[in-house]
C-alpha cells in the first residue's frame, strides 16, 4: 500500500469521524433556525460526546455480552465502511475488499448488533425498537439491491469505485432517468436506514414513535457516546455514498495533490445534502409506523423503474 | 480399487455393522455403537466425495441385480460435491447424536437405530447412482429409512405421527413423479444407465414432460412450495440429530436430482423449464422465510428457513438454466456455482443451528421461543455456536451464507447483456426476491437469537438450563469451524466448484477464483470476506483500546437496575416475545400470511368500560396447506366413504372382485386384439 | 431543439407521465391525486409539443396547447369541484388493494407493458416508440386505479389516467390520431367527468358518501 493511498484512507477516516457529529449538529441547527429557535450550535453533538466519553458506561443488570459488544461493533463496522467506501477517493486499495453488496451487508451488520443488544436488555422498549428497526431493515433491502442493479448493470461491476469512475467518465449518465430514479429510491432508503423523518424521529422519546432511540435507551456513558458517534458516522457515510454515486465530481484519483480539494468538496456535498434533509424535516410529519411500508414500497417501485427505464431506453 | 471404491465399500460395511449393532447390542450402549458407526459412514462418504472432487472417477456395475440396467454406480465431481457435503453433515450429526442420546433423549428403539446407518448410507449413495433403477431403489430406501427416523418419538407426541403421515404422503407423491419421469425417459432412451440417457435424442415435448415430472419429484424432497408442507412438520418433530441430517443433507438431494437430470442428462433444455424452476425457487424462498419470520417454534423456524434456502438454491439453478439456454456459459457456470456453494453453506449453518436447537431442547424441554430466553449465561457455548450459525444464515459479512448469496447476486445483476428479454425482466425481480429474503432472514435470526438466547429467561425451564455435554459440543464446534472457514476463504473452493459445475454442464467453468478475495471471470466485482473480518476485528479492538484509554481514570463499568419508568423493575413477562417481535412483519405481510388473531376483552364486573382481562391469540398457519391440501384431503375422505359400500365384509364379494377383474381384463384383451 | 436533446426531453416527459400515474396510487389524499393528474396533463402536452417541434408540425403544437388546457386545466378543475368539502370525503382510506400492493402491482404492470410493446417498438425503433411502454404502462395503471379505488373521485382520476395513457400511446405510436377523433374523445371525456360530478353530488346527498360500493345497495 503506497503513500497516497494511505493518506486518502486516513483522510476519509478523519473526515468521517470528526465530521459526523458536526453533520448532525448542522442538521439540528438548520432545523432550529427554520423553526425560529436559536439552536445549540453546530458543535453541540461533539460537546455531548466529549461529556459522555468521560463518564463510565453503565451495564443494566441482566444484560450480557451482546449488550457490551454492540457499541464497539457498531463503531467498528462504521470505521471499516469509512475506510473502504469511495468518499474522498476512488483509488483506495481497500475498495476491492467490499463491493456494493458487502457495504450494504456491513451497514446491516451494525443494525443487527444494535438490535440484538436492545433485545438483550429484556425491556419492552428494547424489544419494540429492535422489532421495528429490523422490520424497516428487511423492507429497505430490496430497494437497495435493485437500485444497485440499476447502477451496476451497465458498469459490469458492483464495486463502488468502479461505478463512481464510470459516472466520472460519462457525466451524462447522471441525468439519465435510471440514475435519477435510483437516486430518489436510495434517498428514501437512507432516510429510513438512518432513522430520520418521516420514518423515525431522531429527537423524540415518545414510546409510541421511537425506533432507534428505543433501542439505545439503556446505554449510558462512553457506551452511549460510541453508539451516538456510530449513528452519526453511518449517516455521514450514507450521505457521502449518495453524493459519490450521483454527484461524483471533485472526488480524488490516485494522486495526492487532489486530496485536500477532494476533502473540501466532499464536506461541502455532504453538508449540503444534510442541510437539505434538515430543512425538509421541518415540513414533514412522522408517518405512522404502518404507513412506512407504503413509503418503502414506493421507493422499491422507483428502484424497479430505474432498472426498467434502463431497458426501455437501451 | 480406487480411494472412492474403498471408501464407499467401507461405508457399506459400517452400515451393515451399524444395523447389526442396532439389532444386537443392549439398549444402553446401542445409540453409541450405532452413532459411531454412522459417523464412520459419514467420514467415509466425505473421503469418497473429496476424492471424486479431486478428479478421481469411480464406476461399479452389478448387472442382473435389478431390472433395466442393473445396479450401477458412477461417481463424478458433481455427485462428489453432494456426497462430500452429506458425509460431513452425517458425521457431525451422528457424533452429536451419541451425546444427545446419552442423556435419555433421542430414540433408542431397535428399528429406529437400525434405520440410522441405512439412511446415512443411502443418502451417500444416491448421488453415486449411475442408472435409473439404482437411483429409484436408493431414493425409496432413503425415503423409508428417513420416515422411520422422523417417527422416532411418536410415542411421546401425537404431532410426530401427523408429521409422519404428511411426510410419507408427499415423499411418495414425489417418488411416483420421479418414477414416472425416469421410466418414461429410460423407455424412450432405450436403456436405463445414465450414459444411455445422456446419449438419447428425445422430442422436445417428451423432454419437457420428463423434466416437469422429475422437478415435481425432486422439488417435493427439497421442500419447494407448494410441496413443502411436510418439511416444517417432519424437521421440527424429528430428534435433533435427525433434523440436522434431513435439513442439511437429505433435502440437498432434491437440488442434486434437478441438476443431474436437467443439466447433465437432458442437457440444458428449453428456457421455460428454467423459468419455472426460477419461479418456484423465488416463491419458496419468500414464502419460507416469511413463515420462518413469524414462527415462534425454534425448530419450525429453522425448518422454514430450509425451505427458504432450498428456494434460493433453485433460484440459482433456474438462473443458470436460463443463462445456459441463452448460451451465456460463463454466467450459467457462475449461477450454478452459486447454487452449489449455497448447498454447502446451508448444510454447514443449518446442521449447526439444528444441533444447537437440539441442545436447547435437551436442556429446557421446549422449542417455544416465547418460553426461552436468558440462555447465554446458562449455555454460553451453545449460544455462541448458535450465533455463528445465525450469522451464516442471515447472509451478512462475515458469515458463510454471504459468499454464496454474493455469487448468486453477481450472476443475476450481470445477466443483462446476454440473457435476452426474459432475463431482462426476470433478473431484477429475482434480485429483489433475494434481497427481501435476505432482509427477512435477518429479522428471523435476530428474533431466534435475541429472543431465544438473550434477555432474561421467560420460564423456569429456561432458567434452569444446563450446558450440553462435550460429545455434543465438539461436533457442533467442528461444524462452526467449517462455517467460519467457508465464510472467510470461499475462494479456496473455486477449482473444486468448477470441476463439479463442469461435470453438470459439460462446459469449461473456471469462473470463481482468487485467493484472499473472491474474483470472478468476466465480471469485475470483488469482495474479500477474510479482510473484512480482519479489519472489523482490528477496528473493534482499536476502539475498545481507545475507549479504555480515554476513560482511564474511571474505575470500571457500573452495574445498575434497568430503567423502569419509575414503575418498579420490569419482570421477564414484560419482555418482547418472539410473537411480539414478529408482529410488525406479520402486519405488513398480512395479505400473504393471513394470520388468525383474536382478541377477547373481558370487562370488569362493575362496568363494561373497565377491562379486567385481555386475551390475545395469534396463529399463523400455513396458508398453502389450507388452500391446496384441505380440498384434496376432503375429496380423499369422500372417496374413502365409498369403502364401506364396496367392502361389506363378505369374503365372496372380495374374491369376486378379483375374479371379475381378471376375466374382465381378458375380455378386453380378447376384444381389442 | 437539437437532435441530441430531443430523446432526452421525450424521456423526461414520459418519466413524469409514469411517475405521476404511480404517484396517484401512492397517495391516500384525493387532493394531491388531482394535482398529480394536472401535472400529468402537462407532461402529456409536453410530449405532444416535443413531437411537434421535432417534426416541425404546427398542428401538433396547437393540439398540444389544446390538450394542455383540457388535461391540465379543465378536467382537473372539474374533478376538483366534484371533491366535496367534508373531511371524511377527501381521503381514499381503504382501497380494494392496499397501497403497498398497488405500488408493486404498478411495477409489475410496467414490466408487462414493456414486454407486450417489445414487438411494436421493434417494428419502428425511434426515440418516440421507445417510450411507448411508458404510455401503455400508464393505461394499465389507470385501469388498475379504476378497478381498485373506492371513492368516485379517485375512480375519475383513474379513468383520466387511462385516457391520458391512450392519448400518449396514440401520439407516440402514430404521431397522433386525426384531430377530429381527438376532439370527439376529449368531448366524451368532458361529458364523463360532468356526469360523474353530478353522480357524486347526488350520491353524497343520498348516501352521505361517495363510496361507489354503496351503489350495491340499489340492487337489493
Amino acid at each position: 500500500m503506497n503513500g497516497p493511498a494511505l493518506a486518502a484512507i486516513a483522510a476519509q477516516l478523519v473526515v468521517t469521524v470528526a465530521g459526523a457529529p458536526l453533520l448532525v449538529g448542522l442538521m439540528r441547527q438548520v432545523r432550529a433556525r427554520l423553526e425560529g429557535r436559536a439552536g445549540a450550535g453546530v458543535g453541540q453533538p461533539w460537546r455531548d460526546l466529549r461529556k459522555l466519553l468521560r463518564r463510565p458506561p453503565v451495564t443494566p443488570r441482566g444484560t450480557g455480552w451482546a449488550f457490551r459488544l454492540a457499541p464497539l461493533l457498531l463503531v467498528g463496522s462504521a470505521l471499516v465502511l469509512a475506510a473502504i467506501a469511495p468518499l474522498v477517493t476512488v483509488a483506495s486499495p481497500l475498495d476491492a475488499l467490499a463491493d456494493l453488496f458487502a457495504v450494504v451487508g456491513l451497514l446491516a451488520l451494525g443494525t443487527v448488533t444494535l438490535a440484538l443488544a436492545a433485545l438483550d436488555t429484556g425491556t419492552a422498549f428494547g424489544g419494540m425498537g429492535a422489532s421495528r428497526e429490523i422490520t424497516v431493515l428487511a423492507l429497505v433491502e430490496p430497494t437497495i439491491l435493485v437500485a444497485g442493479f440499476a447502477l451496476s448493470a451497465r458498469v459490469g461491476s458492483t464495486n463502488l469505485a468502479a461505478i463512481v469512475t464510470a459516472t466520472l467518465h460519462d457525466p451524462l449518465r447522471v441525468a439519465s432517468p435510471a440514475s435519477l430514479l435510483a437516486a430518489a429510491a436510495l434517498l428514501i432508503v437512507v432516510i429510513a436506514e438512518t432513522g430520520r423523518l418521516p420514518v423515525d424521529n431522531p429527537d423524540t422519546h415518545l414510546e409510541l414513535t421511537m425506533i432507534h432511540e428505543a433501542m439505545i435507551l439503556e446505554y449510558a456513558g462512553s457506551d452511549l457516546a460510541l453508539v451516538e458517534l456510530a449513528a452519526a458516522m453511518r449517516l455521514t457515510i450514507m450521505l457521502g455514498l449518495l453524493a459519490s454515486l450521483f454527484v461524483p465530481w471533485g472526488i480524488a484519483g490516485a494522486s495526492l495533490v487532489a486530496l485536500p480539494l477532494a476533502v473540501v468538496i466532499f464536506v461541502a456535498k455532504v453538508a449540503a445534502l444534510g442541510a437539505g434533509l434538515g430543512a425538509v424535516e421541518v415540513f414533514v410529519a412522522k408517518l405512522r409506523l404502518f404507513r412506512v411500508p407504503e413509503l418503502l414500497a414506493g421507493s422499491f417501485v422507483l428502484a424497479l423503474l430505474a432498472v426498467a427505464s434502463s431497458f426501455f431506453l437501451a | 480399487m480406487t480411494v472412492i471404491g474403498w471408501a464407499l465399500a467401507a461405508a457399506c460395511v459400517l452400515a451393515g455393522l451399524g444395523v447389526l449393532a442396532a439389532v444386537g447390542a443392549p439398549g444402553r450402549v446401542r445409540p453409541a455403537f450405532v452413532g459411531w458407526a454412522t459417523a464412520g459412514i459419514g467420514v467415509a462418504g466425505s473421503v469418497a466425495g473429496l476424492a471424486a472432487l479431486r478428479g478421481e472417477t469411480f464406476q461399479a456395475r452389478l448387472p442382473g441385480l435389478l431390472p433395466l440396467a442393473g445396479v450401477q454406480f458412477d461417481l463424478d465431481p458433481l455427485g462428489g460435491w453432494f456426497v462430500a457435503v452429506s458425509g460431513g453433515v452425517l458425521a457431525a450429526a451422528a457424533v452429536y447424536g451419541v451425546g444427545y442420546a446419552s442423556h435419555g433423549h433421542g430414540p433408542d428403539a431397535r428399528g429406529v437405530q437400525a434405520a440410522l446407518p441405512m439412511f446415512a448410507v443411502t443418502v451417500l449413495l444416491v448421488p453415486a447412482a449411475g442408472s435409473v433403477s439404482t437411483l429409484l431403489v436408493l431414493w425409496e430406501l432413503m425415503a423409508l429409512t428417513s420416515l422411520l427416523l422422523v417417527l422416532a418419538e411418536h410415542r411421546q407426541r401425537s404431532a410426530v405421527a401427523e408429521a409422519g403421515w404428511w411426510y410419507a404422503a408427499l415423499t411418495h407423491v414425489g417418488f411416483v413423479a420421479i418414477l414416472l419421469g425416469l421410466v418414461l425417459y429410460a423407455t424412450s432412451a432405450g436403456g436405463g444407465s445414465f450414459a444411455d440417457l445422456r446419449a438419447a435424442h428425445l422430442s422436445p415435448g417428451l423432454r419437457g414432460g420428463v423434466f416437469v415430472l422429475v422437478l415435481v419429484g425432486f422439488g417435493s424432497k427439497a421442500g419447494l412450495v407448494p410441496l413443502h408442507v411436510w418439511l416444517p412438520r417432519a424437521h421440527a418433530e424429528a430428534p435433533a440429530p435427525v433434523s440436522a441430517m434431513l435439513s442439511a443433507a437429505m433435502v440437498n438431494l432434491g437440488a442434486y436430482g434437478v441438476i443431474r437430470l436437467g443439466f447433465d442428462l437432458l442437457g440444458g433444455g428449453a428456457r421455460w423449464w428454467w423459468l419455472l424452476v426460477l419461479g418456484l425457487g423465488a416463491v419458496s424462498a419468500l414464502y419460507g422465510i416469511l413463515q420462518a419470520a413469524v414462527a415462534a417454534d425454534l425448530k419450525r423456524l429453522l425448518a422454514y428457513s430450509t425451505v427458504e434456502n432450498m428456494g434460493l438454491v433453485f433460484l440459482g439453478l433456474g438462473a443458470a438454466g436460463i443463462f445456459a439456454a441463452s448460451h451465456a456459459t460463463t454466467l450459467a457456470a457462475l449461477a450454478l456455482s452459486a447454487a452449489l456453494l449455497h448447498v454447502l453453506n446451508h448444510a454447514g449453518f443449518k446442521a449447526l443451528l439444528f444441533t444447537a436447537a437440539g441442545s436447547v431442547l435437551r436442556a429446557t424441554g421446549t422449542r417455544d421461543l416465547d418460553a426461552l430466553g436468558g440462555l447465554r449465561s446458562r449455555m454460553p457455548v451453545t449460544t455462541a455456536l448458535f450465533a455463528i450459525g445465525a450469522l451464516g444464515a442471515v447472509a451478512l459479512p462475515p458469515g458463510n451464507g454471504f459468499g454464496s448469496e454474493w455469487l448468486l447476486l453477481q450472476s443475476l445483476v450481470h445477466a443483462r447483456p446476454t440473457g435476452g428479454m426474459v432475463a431482462a425482466v426476470a433478473m431484477p425481480v429475482a434480485v429483489a426476491v433475494v434481497a427481501l429474503t435476505a432482509g427477512l432472514a435477518v429479522a428471523t435470526f435476530v428474533k431466534a437469537l435475541g429472543v431465544g438466547f438473550f434477555a432474561r429467561p421467560r420460564s423456569d425451564a429456561a432458567d434452569t438450563a444446563d450446558e450440553a455435554p462435550l460429545t455434543m459440543l465438539v461436533p457442533m464446534s467442528l461444524l462452526a469451524l467449517c462455517c467460519a472457514l467457508l465464510a472467510l476463504v470461499p475462494a479456496a473452493l473455486g477449482r473444486t466448484l468448477s470441476r463439479a459445475v463442469t461435470a453438470a454442464t459439460h462446459a469449461p467453468a473456471d469462473v470463481v477464483g482468487g485467493g484472499i478475495s473472491l474474483q470472478l471471470a468476466g465480471i469485475a466485482s470483488t469482495v474479500s470476506p477474510l479482510l473484512i473480518a480482519v479489519l472489523l476485528g482490528a477496528t473493534v479492538a482499536g476502539v475498545a483500546a481507545m475507549v479504555r484509554l480515554m476513560t482511564a481514570r474511571v474505575v470500571r463499568r457500573r452495574g445498575a437496575a434497568l430503567w423502569d419508568c419509575g414503575a418498579g423493575q420490569p419482570t421477564a413477562r414484560m419482555q418482547y416475545t418472539a410473537t411480539s417481535f414478529a408482529q410488525p412483519l406479520q402486519r405488513v405481510f398480512d395479505d400473504v400470511l393471513a394470520p388468525e388473531t383474536d382478541i377477547d376483552v373481558t370487562p370488569h364486573a362493575a362496568s363494561q368500560y373497565l377491562v379486567a382481562q385481555v386475551a390475545y391469540r395469534a396463529r399463523v398457519s400455513d396458508r398453502v396447506e389450507h388452500a391446496l391440501y384441505d380440498p384434496v384431503l376432503a375429496a380423499a375422505r369422500r372417496v374413502g366413504r365409498l369403502g364401506p359400500v364396496l367392502a361389506n365384509g363378505s369374503v365372496h364379494r372380495y374374491l369376486g372382485y378379483g375374479f371379475f377383474g381378471v376375466t374382465g381384463l381378458l375380455l378386453v384383451l380378447a376384444v381389442t386384439r | 431543439m437539437t437532435d441530441i436533446s430531443y430523446p432526452q426531453f421525450l424521456d423526461l416527459a414520459a418519466g413524469v407521465l409514469l411517475l405521476t400515474a404511480i404517484g396517484v396510487l401512492w397517495r391516500h389524499q384525493l387532493a394531491p391525486m388531482i394535482r398529480l393528474l394536472g401535472l400529468q396533463g402537462v407532461a402529456l402536452a409536453a410530449i405532444v409539443a416535443i413531437l411537434g417541434i421535432h417534426e416541425h408540425k404546427l398542428e401538433l403544437i396547437l393540439v398540444a396547447i389544446g390538450l394542455g388546457v383540457l388535461r391540465a386545466g379543465v378536467l382537473p378543475w372539474l374533478t376538483w369541484r366534484a371533491l366535496g368539502d367534508s373531511p371524511a370525503e377527501t381521503r381514499e382510506t381503504r382501497p380494494v388493494v392496499n397501497v403497498s400492493a398497488s405500488l408493486l402491482a404498478a411495477a409489475a404492470l410496467t414490466f408487462l407493458a414493456y414486454v407486450v410493446t417489445r414487438p411494436l417498438v421493434a417494428l419502428a425503433p425511434s426515440p418516440a416508440t421507445s417510450v411507448l411502454p411508458v404510455a401503455v404502462a400508464v393505461v394499465l395503471i389507470g385501469f388498475f386505479a379504476l378497478v381498485t379505488r373506492r371513492r368516485a373521485v379517485a375512480q375519475v382520476v383513474g379513468f383520466l389516467l387511462l385516457d391520458n395513457g391512450i392519448t400518449a400511446t396514440a401520439f407516440l405510436a402514430a404521431a397522433g390520431v386525426p384531430l377530429i377523433v381527438e376532439l370527439g374523445v376529449s368531448f366524451d371525456l368532458l361529458l364523463v367527468v360532468l356526469v360523474l360530478q353530478v353522480l357524486t353530488t347526488r350520491m353524497r346527498a343520498v348516501f352521505g358518501s361517495s363510496d361507489l360500493d354503496e351503489l350495491r345497495g340499489l340492487h337489493d
